[in-house]
């Protein structure tokens, strides 16, 4: 729903200057927008979730202990973990609220953070969370969370970039797979650029083409839009801008020069 | 290719002070219509500055030789290049350009008559007093230029044919690759601007620095000369800096008197530390004959001696190479590299040297107690252990029925061994805190050393299970070869060493007989043999594992790319890995000229921005990847499966392919004694710092200090820089 089959977009300022842009996201329209920001929150709660499930299987104490004003934020943390590790039965009628403690510990400090997470733990949700913590070896939770981690940092959609610019080169970008990983981008010079055209290969039971650049100098040749990989009519018109762009007038010329090549596979 | 495509290309500094006065823009003027801008100096005559920088009036009082800078920019001279925020009265020449900035908006209007079409390239200039600089290229953090040579010498077979097989891979994609390049139906040549991209990208480097000297400068064709101070001011200034003259002298004197002093003995005593350490290192490299291999091949801490040493052979001829970089201007980033690797390898050994003195006080406070817990790990797992599952295989062992014979014979053998082994050790036993206290001490010279001297330790007390190996792989190979003919001889067929193949053959009933006979005895005495090598070469394989965690260890200690982990996290235009260029959307007011009343105003322009790209985790521990690589294909391949298998000798992977990790920061043949001599002796003498006066202090602090705070000041040398 929020992705659509890739589509091209062209920028172009310039006659000198052009960027193909290749993605899977639909038109940054406000509906669009909105129901985008809300997936991502609901990702990244999720993801709280997960890592506060993985801090109540690290200490399956906490959730049993009834929480303790913290006299000094150091030597008080290491008392309840002491008190923690020898009565987890102890009494809850004399302990306040945990707001109150929270309000005498100073904000910059791990005993803060701590009780915080101790409040979270204490709620119901995160009683269940960390029931489900327990009841789970933590050699099978710890990976579960760590792969469960990874899928909710995964990015939706993808966007595959190509900047021609007369007189300097062309760059291919391309979005990483998650949320943290950079923008990749590859630049090649003019000089160094020996051709650009479209090759076929089999993919599975498929024929794709793909647009590609040889570099002069390099054993690998660089693909353009290699995750998407459009369909051969947008490639086409890639292809063509992309000459127009970089040579002038004269890439038109030999329209049919970058067609029928085929060798090479993926 | 001629420029007819009138496309106008202009570098503009993202970061120069913007203002609303008239000024002219100065910069290097590539080819008629790509132009970088350096400067945009205000409130002067553009016919002024032409002149003056035909003079040189604009580069005086450089503080490094001027020719430098057009040597390095690739011009003979700056120019022009165009006017900004003028009225459009003075038209000398129609390629220059006019440009209308404010201090409010980022991106500068830029017009040229000549021109159809414009880009605007806006570029941060890298500051070169930091060491910041941007390159095509990613920045090489080892010297990688030897590899390819060292390797191809390793005299395994196995080396060898891996290295065989790479080179086959790369000679078909080389064919591969000019198949493609014969496809290429139209050559386009580069044109002006396409070629101009390297030098460009050296006049970007030299942006920062060039534009303060231009600045600088201006007030000499300004109309407004300086005012000199009156006799009052004068009097003011003198007593406010009489503390620094003082300083000064005291300076003066120290520079004068002393430092000679001790410089030569500094020299004398790197001088007299080269020629111990070349003794060592000839002492380390000797071979009996040329295929022989170094002591430096067999043990870990002759290796680790060895790379010391080379580095302390190669400290001092860096050191002058960052010192001769000092005398030139900072934009030149051609010794940033060696930079990086020096204070790496520096802090490397320092690191090192702490760990290590931590570590070497612990164990000679605790030589006993390590003395005791090695000898006991020694005793109950080298020793008691291997006699359990010796005694173990001699019964029937998970209920597999052996030869019983047969495993009592060889387990007799095995155990009277250890039995003799465990009396050596038991001699040597009193001498293992003596052994332990030493290592202690050895680690002050850095926990590489313990580590190192640990490993080979593992490998002395363990050389019984290696030739426990040895022995029942031989056996077990034996054995298995002679099944695999008598094998043929059952098929009534045999091997034809001369054609390589299996040919029939007609053998006689008695042959057959003793054949077959001989065949079944000994293909039921081969499981026990099996277990037997099986046992041993489990034990091997652990001590090979363990010895490959102190040398991951030891990589880790001698290589780990510390300063440039360190350099990416604060600084990472230090350490370039490439461009990349950013497209941005063409501001409302450059794509509709409703403000502009001239008709040639309609230029297409596109904004681009020009933004370094940090060096990629991946290439900092691209050596570390390599070292993974090589080491999979040696001890994962089928290969070695088989030799496993088939109790042929593994072949251990050779040190040098191994550990060409830990000499990439090393050149590969050491400069000689009289070379560093010479080198050490070329270096500058110490100056008094020639522009020093006393306005220079409170105004040049703030820029120090941000000089101090990149880098500088942790190199433990407080020289001053000018």
């Amino acid at each position: 729903m929020l992705t659509t089959a890739p589509y091209l977009r062209i920028r172009r300022p310039s006659p000198t200057t052009a960027e193909f842009i290749v993605s899977t996201l639909p038109p940054q329209t406000l509906p669009a927008r909105l129901a985008l920001g809300a997936v991502y929150l609901v990702r990244l709660q999720l993801a709280l979730a997960v890592l506060l499930m993985m801090y109540a299987a690290q200490s399956p104490y906490y959730s049993a202990v009834p929480l303790q004003p913290l006299l000094l934020p150091s030597t008080k943390a290491l008392a309840t973990d002491a008190y923690a590790n020898s009565s987890t039965s102890a009494s809850t009628a004399a302990a306040p609220s945990p707001i109150d403690v929270l309000a005498t510990t100073p904000i910059f400090s791990l005993a803060f953070i701590r009780q915080i997470l101790n409040i979270l733990l204490s709620s119901r949700l995160g009683s269940l969370l960390s029931k489900l913590a327990n009841s789970i070896p933590p050699w099978v939770l710890i990976p579960c969370s760590v792969i469960t981690l990874y899928f909710l940092s995964l990015r939706i959609g993808a966007e595959e970039r190509l900047l021609v610019l007369r007189g300097l080169g062309v760059q291919t970008s391309s979005s990483g797979a998650t949320v943290f990983s950079p923008l990749k981008t590859r630049f090649i010079p003019t000089e160094k650029i020996q051709d650009i055209l479209i090759n076929e290969a089999f993919r599975g039971f498929e024929v794709r083409h793909y647009l590609i650049v040889v570099v002069e100098g390099e054993e690998h040749i660089v693909v353009v839009f290699p995750r998407l990989l459009p369909r051969p009519r947008m490639v086409e018109k890639v292809w063509k801008g992309a000459r127009e762009c970089l040579y002038g007038r004269d890439g038109e010329d030999e329209k049919d020069g970058g067609r029928h090549r085929e060798d090479g596979t993926v | 290719m001629p420029e007819h495509d009138r496309l106008m290309r202009v570098f503009w500094p993202i970061d120069i002070p913007r203002s609303d006065a008239p000024g002219v823009i100065v910069g290097w003027r590539n080819s008629s219509l790509d132009v970088v801008v350096i400067a945009v100096l205000d409130h002067v005559d553009p016919r002024n500055v032409e002149n003056a920088l035909k003079a040189g009036i604009l580069l005086r009082s450089a503080p490094h030789p001027v020719p430098r800078i057009f040597e390095l920019c690739g011009q003979s001279s700056m120019h022009v290049l165009g006017t900004t925020n003028r009225e459009f009265d003075i038209e000398p020449d129609s390629s220059w350009v006019r440009a209308i900035v404010c201090p409010s908006q980022r991106v500068p209007e830029i017009t040229c008559p000549r021109a159809s079409s414009i880009q605007i390239v806006l570029f941060e200039r890298p500051i070169p007093l930091r060491m910041q600089y941007i390159s095509l290229n990613p920045i090489a953090l080892s010297l990688a230029d030897k590899e390819d040579h060292s390797l191809y010498h390793a005299s395994d077979s196995s080396e060898a044919e891996e290295e065989k097989q790479e080179r086959r891979n790369k000679q078909k994609r080389r064919l591969l690759v000019n198949k493609l390049k014969s496809h290429s139906v139209i050559k386009h040549s580069p044109s002006l601007k396409d070629r101009a991209l390297e030098r460009i990208v050296n006049q970007i480097n030299w942006a920062w620095e060039l534009e303060r000297l231009l600045q600088k400068n201006v007030p000499l064709i300004g109309t407004r000369p300086k005012r000199t101070l009156s006799v009052s001011e004068r009097v003011v200034e003198q007593a406010t800096n009489m503390r620094d003259y003082i300083l000064l002298w005291i300076w003066d004197m120290a520079i004068l008197y002393a430092f000679p002093i001790i410089r030569r003995a500094f020299v004398l005593l790197l001088l007299g530390h080269r020629c111990a350490a070349e003794a060592l290192l000839l002492i380390l490299e000797w071979r009996a004959r040329p295929s022989s291999p170094a002591l430096k091949d067999v043990s870990a801490t002759a290796q680790q001696v060895e790379i010391r040493l080379q580095q302390f052979c190669y400290w001092p001829m860096q050191y002058v190479k960052l010192r001769l970089r000092k005398n030139d201007w900072a934009s030149v980033t051609t010794s940033h590299p060696d930079y990086i690797r020096f204070y790496n390898s520096l802090w490397l050994v320092a690191n090192d040297v702490i760990i290590g003195i931590a570590l070497g006080s612990y164990i000679i406070d605790n030589a006993e107690w390590v003395a005791d817990t090695i000898s006991m790990l020694l005793g109950s797992y080298t020793i008691d252990l291997l006699r359990t599952s010796i005694s173990w295989l001699m019964g029937w062992p998970a209920g597999l029925k052996l030869n019983s014979e047969l495993a009592l014979f060889l387990g007799d053998l095995f155990l009277w061994v250890i039995d003799y082994w465990s009396s050596c050790i038991g001699t040597l036993e009193p001498l293992l805190p003596h052994m332990v206290w030493f290592i202690g001490f050895s680690s002050f010279a850095g926990a590489s050393m313990p580590i190192a001297l640990f490993s080979d330790l593992l490998s002395v007390l363990t050389i019984h299970i290696y030739s426990f190996y040895l022995a029942s792989a031989r056996i077990f190979h034996w054995q298995l070869t002679i099944l695999l003919s008598l094998f043929q001889l059952f098929r009534g067929k045999k091997y034809n060493v001369l054609r390589n193949r299996v040919d029939a053959c007609d053998y006689d009933l008695d042959q057959l007989l003793v054949g077959t006979i001989l065949f079944t005895l000994l293909f039921f005495l081969l499981p026990t043999v099996v277990v037997f090598y099986l046992n041993f070469a489990l034990a091997r394989m652990v001590i090979i594992s363990f010895k490959a965690v102190f040398d991951t260890l030891l990589s880790c200690l001698n290589h780990f790319p510390l300063f440039a982990l360190m350099l990416r996290g604060k600084d990472p235009r230090r350490l370039p890995g490439g461009i990349r260029f950013e497209l941005r959307d063409t501001p409302y007011r450059l794509s509709i000229h409703s403000t502009s009343p001239l008709p040639f105003l309609s230029q297409p322009t596109s904004v681009i921005y020009l933004k370094p790209i940090p060096l990629a985790f991946t290439a900092m521990f691209h050596q570390y990847f390599q070292m993974g690589s090589r080491i999979r294909k040696h001890y994962l391949s089928p290969r070695v499966l088989f030799c496993l298998v088939t109790g042929r000798f593994v072949p251990p992977i050779h040190r040098k392919a191994l550990y060409s990790l830990q000499y990439s920061m090393l050149p590969a043949r050491r400069a000689g004694i009289m070379e560093m001599w010479e080198a050490l002796n070329s270096l500058p003498a110490k100056k008094r710092p020639v522009n020093v006066h006393p306005y220079a202090f409170a105004s040049s602090m703030s820029l120090d200090g941000r000089r101090h705070m990149n880098g500088r000041a942790g190199r433990g040398m407080s020289k001053e820089y000018d």
